[in-house]
């Protein structure tokens, strides 16, 4: 019989048709605190990966560099390389506005701009582009389908964005997101504060979104992991426990680890 | 195996594992006593095996419930998901080996009223004696969490197809031999076939039962010896 557990870590058995951003002996600081070790992944071009693992595992980190938002914050620092397109984002010299508009990213709380829903996609917009009031009109119609929202607040456009529900104001964010052309879309835990059904039109979403995006999701929920994504790295104490289909890690996990944590038998 | 954070979990599952293990019991004393009561004409054992078909159905219905409710309850993941989809589907097989035990007891009246030979019937003692040891095994082997040996008995349930070939044979030569034996024959025929099923039942078992404890499927081809299809001795 074969073994059924390898001793390699870090190995992914992810076929990798063409990689948006490859991961390569990432480490990150908190001052002194190691909080990830050695990272090695890809993630492949228009489709979902999902980050699992318990509180402090470094899974949010790991999100946060992709897009260098950790850089906002002091005494924070990433060692190694993050390539998207083969090219490495932690560079000095990489620009991190161009960055941002092409990894854009949605967070755990919805967070809308105190103003109105047309003027909360139209900001992010024209911070990048100078494009004409018909357009700009488009693009935000455009917007709100992509994050199926148009239908239920094509009639209010000019009311404020924090007079949405809560499930709304997410889809707000994923439009405002997407509004900008980004090419990959980080979440973090992006319904962990939604009604299932609020949850469940967010997850229908990132089912459509991928076939034009790169979609990389954090999540505690397991089984929004096991629902949404294609592949599902675990992570524990800042390591890359296993990384492989999510089919796989959900049904048949090579490590004890994960299998542990995704039965709950942890701690 | 660590215990699960939430310990009423441990306890559903292992009700389910103790509900598998009944079945797995039950069967093994069905399967023994229908053969037992078809060898030795045992019209009272033969009712107790039928009676013993309904306690069968029961568990499985208990079992389907529980697994049921366990996945709605605490949606199981990895090798807790594999053990109770796989329960599931053992469930159904232990419950057909129940039905087929049942059949054999219900032929054990008129195959002892018939004018024939009682020792007609020790042809297939061998064959359920082989029957007996896989369905035993498998249940014990599963609780055991012995992998390589569900593999092996798998494969072992070859032995029962070759020895069904030879009973088929030697069943109809007697048939051939005297026409007064026809009506026996044909019963211990039935009751041949029935243990033939219930070691592709065990079969069934052993590959679930493997899957449920590695995560991988065993090869999809196996030995197969029943020749009966095109062993029509000539006339």
């Amino acid at each position: 019989m074969k073994p059924m557990l390898s001793t390699e870590l870090n190995t992914p058995e992810v076929a990798v048709e063409k990689a948006k951003i490859e991961v390569k002996n990432l480490n990150f600081y908190y001052g002194q605190s190691k909080a990830l070790k050695d990272i090695n992944l890809s993630l492949p071009e228009r489709s979902v990966t999902a980050f699992i693992g318990p509180s402090g595992c470094g899974k949010s980190t790991l999100l946060r560099v992709l897009n260098r938002i950790y850089e906002l914050y002091p005494k924070q620092s990433a060692e190694g390389q993050v390539l998207l397109d083969g090219k490495n984002i932690l560079d000095r010299s990489q620009d991190l506005n161009l960055l941002r508009t092409k990894i854009g990213m949605v967070f755990q709380k919805p967070t809308p701009f105190p103003m109105s829903i047309y003027e909360n996609i139209a900001f992010g917009v024209r911070l990048y582009e100078k494009i004409s009031k018909s357009e700009m009109d488009g693009r935000v119609e455009q917007a709100l389908k992509r994050a199926a929202l148009w239908t239920e607040v094509k009639d209010k456009l000019n009311a404020s964005g924090l007079s949405l529900s809560g499930g709304q104001q997410q889809r707000l964010c994923i439009a405002r997101t997407v509004a900008v052309k980004p090419e990959v879309i980080l979440l973090d835990e992006p319904a962990s504060a939604l009604d299932p059904l609020s949850t469940a039109k967010i997850e229908e979403l990132i089912d459509e979104l991928q076939a034009d995006y790169t979609i990389v999701i954090v999540t505690h929920n397991m089984q929004q992991a096991a629902r949404v994504s294609k592949q599902t790295a675990f992570m524990y104490l800042g390591e890359l426990v296993e990384f492989d289909r999510t089919e796989k890690i959900f049904t048949s996990p090579r490590e004890k680890r994960t299998q542990d944590y995704i039965t709950g038998r942890f701690g | 195996m660590a215990e699960h954070t939430v310990a009423a979990f441990d306890e559903d599952l292992g009700q389910i594992s103790r509900l598998i293990s009944d079945m797995g019991d039950l069967a093994g004393s069905m399967v023994g006593g229908a053969t037992k009561a078809l060898l030795n004409s045992d019209n009272a054992l033969a009712q107790r095996v039928v009676s013993d078909d309904a306690i069968m159905d029961a568990r499985q219905r208990e079992l389907d419930d529980r697994a049921i409710t366990l996945i709605a309850k605490r949606q199981p993941m990895a090798d807790d998901l594999r053990h109770v989809v796989g329960s599931i589907r053992m469930a159904g097989d232990l419950e057909r080996i129940g039905d087929l035990a049942k059949n054999i007891a219900k032929r054990v009246g008129t195959v002892g009223l018939s004018a024939t030979p009682r020792d007609l019937s020790h042809s297939i003692d061998a064959m359920a004696q082989l029957v007996l040891i896989q369905v035993q095994g498998v249940v014990e082997e599963y609780a055991a969490g012995d992998a390589a040996a569900l593999a092996k008995l798998r494969n072992d349930d070859e032995r029962i197809d070759v020895k069904y070939t030879s009973v088929f044979r030697e069943l109809l030569t007697y048939m051939m031999e005297d026409p007064r034996n026809i009506t026996a024959c044909t019963h211990l025929l039935f009751c041949a076939k029935n243990l033939e099923r219930i070691g592709d039942h065990v079969t069934n078992i052993a590959e679930n039962a493997y899957y449920v404890l590695t995560g991988t499927q065993l090869p999809a081809n196996r030995p197969k010896q029943d020749e009966t299809a095109m062993s029509a001795p000539a006339a």
